[in-house]
């Protein structure tokens, strides 16, 4: 635990700036930015600080977010909202039983005049692709969109089809245990940064969703939402985030969390190295959104649920006794001491 | 309601011998021989090897004897009337017991703590090398890193020294697997809350944010240090001096 961080001599300081306890990078214009997004989908939704935390977590760490909660608690309207604050081509798929692959990703039409034939993309072709009830689709459907979540390019016919930047993927589901649903492969689950319960307001927020539901005849206004990044300042922000200083000890303490989770008993299979550099990738975005520019334990252990809950499967006799993937989480990371 | 008897019975009944009207008192006079076997002869048979029926077979070994001895001596207990309801309640206890373990177990319950004080999470088996901030002599150490200058190492052991005092005061609970924002949020809203909070935002940028430290800034860390220090024992915070750096 003992790093040597010696004094340095004087004349290496003279052209590195004045320490101090601040961030050493200038976070204000990703704090001022990030500020106003929570503020312009605070105009419609009310409450759910954490969650648009997270998201906000998710857009600077270009991951992909799994939105999972029961029918009416804002799972798309958060979604849309957020993409309107990002001033990128959008596009909504609304996943169906009888869609299939070329429905999503496009399909080559014949065409006469020339005699061959065109691609046409699907509506996956955006930066952001809001797909709603992702669940609802079968493995088939699925499976389509394995590569393109991420590659970020779309095969057809041998041709490799890159995806514009950013490509960011929302997914809303309902619990599995609702009608008609189908479960989500492990490798497609593995593809998203986070997956995110969206519960029930409080009451006070209830209430208040009732007032401005009253206030307003029952209509929401999305066009009162502005965009407020465009797609080069997201790139701005996500170069700054990749730079966040990570203390040696935080990269071992992640990867005995992943670790844990491969061989805990409660676990029939753990999370994969990809989840080790989610929540790497997931705590940088999180220290900047905080105001700092390294990150410490408490941003790991913040979204170690989001980002390993999906990853993680429990064997069938704790999942027969009512245990959950979040309980899973906190007993291994209570069983992890804190690099101090 | 039956058939009609059948022509003549009466007559039949009429000629047999009228019944006894009680039946013959008991013989209480004649004596009867009581029959005892011969002592003596009992004790000759007893004596004759075939009638020595629990004799252990003298091929058995001595882990074998010392069994059957051992049952025969509870046989001896248990055999006998007190013995036997003994037995009996032993078995219900035993059952009893038996069936309380299964509906523990399914339950999950941990009924360790219920004798006397439970397990605390901070003896777990940890992978990494901890630190026992109860067994580490602060004062020497810190002087160590000063002198080898390195001064973040030096803040580390401080601020670890501030999570010991408030631990002995039984302020924050301390468990290796807490961050130091949980410990923030145990200690109630105030002066000490304030100063542990600067000393932590220090000990963050030094120790996780990998802050080059001057003299100047570590004098800071450590008078952020010594203020929490001083607010525990009521005193005053004293500037920090460390003349090892000031020289």
């Amino acid at each position: 635990m003992e790093n040597e961080n010696t004094l340095q001599p004087a004349e290496n300081q003279v052209a590195a700036p004045e320490p101090s306890f601040a961030p050493r990078t200038d976070l204000a214009r990703l704090t001022a930015q990030t500020d106003a997004i929570r503020q312009e989908i605070g105009k419609i939704i009310v409450g759910q600080t954490e969650l648009l935390e997270l998201l906000l977590t998710a857009v600077l760490a270009d991951g992909h977010v799994l939105l999972e909660g029961v029918p009416g608690v804002a799972k798309t309207l958060m979604a849309k909202l957020l993409a309107r604050t990002l001033e990128v081509p959008f596009s909504r798929i609304q996943f169906t039983p009888d869609l299939m692959p070329s429905d999503v990703l496009g399909t080559s039409v014949f065409r006469q005049n020339k005699a061959d034939f065109e691609f046409r993309p699907g509506p996956i072709f955006a930066s952001v692709v809001l797909i709603d009830e992702i669940n609802r689709a079968p493995a088939k459907t699925q499976s389509a969109l394995f590569e393109v979540m991420e590659e970020r390019t779309v095969t057809q016919d041998g041709t490799a089809y890159p995806m514009a930047e950013p490509f960011l993927v929302l997914a809303t589901q309902n619990p599995i245990e609702q009608e008609g649903t189908y479960r989500l492969p492990e490798a497609q689950l593995d593809r998203f940064l986070f997956k995110l319960h969206v519960g029930y307001p409080t009451l006070a927020e209830e209430v208040q969703i009732l007032a401005g539901h009253h206030a307003g005849l029952g209509s929401t206004h999305l066009e009162a939402v502005q965009p407020i990044l465009s797609a080069a300042d997201l790139q701005a922000l996500r170069k700054q985030v990749r730079q966040q200083r990570v203390e040696a000890h935080i990269l071992e303490y992640i990867a005995k969390l992943v670790g844990q989770t491969r061989t805990h008993k409660s676990l029939y299979l753990g999370a994969s190295p990809r989840a080790s550099l989610a929540l790497l990738n997931g705590a940088k975005a999180l220290a900047a959104l905080r105001g700092r520019d390294f990150v410490t334990p408490e941003d790991v252990q913040f979204l170690a649920p989001s980002v390993l809950r999906h990853r993680i499967m429990l064997t069938p006799e704790r999942e027969m006794e009512g245990g959950t993937p979040d309980e899973v989480v906190k007993q291994i990371m209570q069983s992890i001491e804190v690099p101090r | 309601m039956g058939a009609a008897p059948p022509p003549g019975a009466t007559q039949v009944l009429a000629d047999l011998p009228a019944p006894p009207r009680s039946p013959l008192p008991p013989d209480r006079r004649t004596p009867l021989p009581r029959r005892m076997a011969d002592a003596v002869r009992l004790r000759e048979l007893a004596a004759q090897r075939p009638f020595q029926y629990l004799e252990p077979d003298a091929s058995t070994d001595a882990w074998d004897a010392f069994w059957a001895r051992v049952w025969r001596w509870l046989r001896t207990i248990f055999d006998t009337p007190g013995g036997r309801v003994s037995g009996e309640y032993a078995v219900y206890a035993v059952a009893l017991a038996t069936l309380v373990f299964a509906v523990l177990k399914l339950l999950q319950v941990d009924v360790t703590g219920a004798f006397g004080r439970a397990g605390r999470r901070g003896q777990l088996a940890y992978d990494t090398e901890s630190e026992d901030i109860h067994a580490v002599d602060f004062r020497t150490r810190i002087a160590e890193a000063e002198a080898d200058g390195n001064l973040r190492l030096a803040t580390r052991l401080g601020y670890l020294e501030v999570l010991k005092q408030l631990t002995d005061r039984g302020l924050i609970d301390w468990q290796p697997d807490k961050t130091n924002h949980t410990y923030l949020a145990e200690l109630t809203a105030g002066p000490l809350r304030d100063a542990f909070r600067g000393a932590t935002r220090q000990f963050e940028y030094v120790w996780y944010g990998e802050l080059r430290l001057n003299a100047d800034l570590y004098e800071q860390a450590r008078a952020g240090q010594r203020a929490v220090a001083g607010l525990l024992t009521g005193a005053r915070p004293v500037a920090a001096s460390t003349p090892a750096l000031s020289a």
